[in-house]
Formats: structure tokens, sequence, C-alpha cells
């Protein structure tokens, strides 16, 4: 055999083997990309199969959040229901102590025989009449006693006349005055703790504004 | 030259088993993915039917219940940082409060 009978041999066989592996590679990558597409097709339909089932299973589903996180919000509500009473409690609890120390003469700049004379006048206005009958707790009847002249010449001239006459007998009160006409069958309450529960009733909820907790 | 030739035919024959081998190759992957596809069909077409009559839901319940649970500690969580908030309501407010009441509780 030549030489060059040889090479070309050579050449032909490399030429075949070469040939070989590039179809091998070739369909190498080509079953890769069919395992792979096929796998994005099964994770596809799995996704959508998921979708389904929650659609199914969705009211059954939203009932169980609903159930767990309406539980949560109902009590994160009443917690904060509970911090906004109690911080409001606590202004009118100030307060009612802040009256006391009024009622009791203990605050400076407050003239508690003047808000008592207020008071007269403005439960003596509104029941109306001639005759009125003030009674309060021992501590008031003393002080409206000593300031009665005072008292009744204040009703005359806000209310163009008017009788004013204590009543002895004592009431427990905080402070204020409830007064009534001579028959009572009117009687106007105009004490502290009345007039703090009037109060809390109207302005609730200007109270909690002021707080910044509404 | 003769011998090249037989080589030759020889090494055409290695080509052609090459090109069948690869063929086949790339059919088994086709009918491997065709089973894949088929038996993902059927797993989901089976599941599907099954959550219908109220089946095999209880990992999709369990799931919605976790997922529940962490959003109402949230939730919770969110509501005590509000009233931990009103409970540290400044002073001043609370002063401005109780001379509001205190106004409308005594004659002007």
């Amino acid at each position: 055999m030549s030489k060059g009978s040889i090479e070309l041999e050579a050449q032909l066989i490399e030429r075949i083997v070469d040939k070989r592996k590039e179809l091998m590679a070739r369909a190498e990558e080509e079953a890769k990309r069919v395992l792979q597409a096929a796998e994005e097709e099964c994770e596809r339909i799995r996704v959508e199969s998921e979708k389904q089932i929650l659609n199914v299973v969705g009211s059954e589903l939203r009932a169980v959040r609903d159930r767990i996180v309406g539980t949560a919000e109902l009590e994160g509500r009443k917690l904060l229901m509970l911090a906004r009473d109690d911080l409001s409690s606590s202004v009118f609890e100030e307060v009612e102590k802040r009256l006391w120390e009024i009622a009791e003469g203990r605050v400076e700049g407050v003239d508690f025989a003047e808000v008592l004379t207020k008071f007269v006048i403005e439960a003596a206005s509104a029941i109306g009449g001639e005759e009125f009958i003030v009674a309060a707790n021992e501590r008031d009847l003393k002080t409206l006693k000593k300031n009665l002249k005072k008292v009744r010449a204040r009703v005359e001239e806000a209310l163009g006349g008017g009788d004013l006459k204590l009543d002895v007998k004592p009431v427990a009160t905080m402070g204020g005055v409830i007064v009534r006409n001579s028959d009572g069958s009117k009687i106007y309450h105009n004490t502290l703790e009345g007039r703090l529960k009037n109060v809390r009733r109207r302005v609730e909820a200007s109270v909690a504004e002021t707080l910044g907790v509404i | 030259m003769e011998r090249v030739l037989s080589i030759g035919g020889r090494l055409q024959k290695l080509i052609k088993e090459a090109e069948m081998e690869a063929e086949r190759k790339v059919e088994e992957a086709q009918n491997r993915a065709k089973d894949m596809i088929s038996q993902a069909r059927t797993e989901a077409d089976n599941r599907r039917a099954r959550a219908q009559r109220g089946y095999d839901i209880e990992d999709l319940i369990q799931a919605e219940e976790e997922k529940a649970t962490k959003e109402a500690a949230k939730v919770l969580e969110d509501y005590r940082k509000r009233a931990d908030a009103i409970k540290k309501t400044p002073e001043e407010r609370f002063e401005e409060a109780v001379n509001l009441v205190l106004r409308e509780a005594l004659p002007g």
C-alpha cells in the first residue's frame, strides 16, 4: 500500500469519526431540549391545575382566612377600643378630681361661691316661676347662706324677680344645687356630678378628637 | 485504491448506524417527554376531580391556615402598636381634653 493511500484512509476515518461525534452531540442536545420543554410543560400543567383547584376550593380557603384574620381583627379592635375608653375615662376621672378641688375651694382663681350662684340662676331660669327652693350639700348650703343676699339679687336681676329659699336639709352631692319650684312639680339638678354626666355624653367625641384617638 | 473504497463503504455504514442511533436517542427523549406530560395531565385531572369532591385539600387548607395565622399576627401586632400609642398620649393633649371638659362642666 502506498503512503498516499494510507494518508487518504486515515483522513477518511478521521472525518467519519468527527461526523459521528457531531451527529451524537446534536442528538444529545435535541433530546435534552425535548426533555426540558416537557418539564416546563409539566410545570405549567401543575401550576394551572393548582390554580383551578384553588378556584374550586376558594370559598373554603376564604372561610379559613376570614375565621383566623377576622378573629384577630375583632381582638385588635377590642384592644384599641379599650385603650381609647381607658384614656377617655381617665380624662373624666381627672376632671372629677379637679371639680372636687374646685368645690372645696382648693383651686386658686376659681370662686366656687360664684359658680354656685350661676348654677342657681341657670336652674331657676330653666324652671321658671316666682319661687325657688335650693338644696345643696352641707358645705355649699353654708356658702349659699353666707351669700344669700347677693345670690337673691343676682337671681332677681337675671329673672326680673323671684323668691329664693334654702332647703335646710343637706343633700349628698359633690357640689352644686338642686332647685325646685314651690310645689315641687319642677326640679332642676344642677350638681357637679349631674353636669359632668351630661357633659360626658355631649363631648365624648370632642374629647377623643382632642386626644387624637379618632 | 480498491482498499480505500472498501474502507469507504464500511465507514458509510458506520455513519448510517450513527444517524440511526442519534434518531433513536431523540425518539426516546420524545417518548419520555410524552409520558411525562401525559402523567402530569393525569395527575392534575385526578387531583382536580378529588378537590371537587372535597378530598386531598387538607394541604391547601393547612397552607391557608398558616398564611392566615401569620397575617392575623401582623394585624394584631398593628392594633397593639396603635393601642400602645394611645396609652402614650402626650400630657399636653390630655390636659387640653381635661380643660375642654372643665369648660363645659362649669358655667362660663
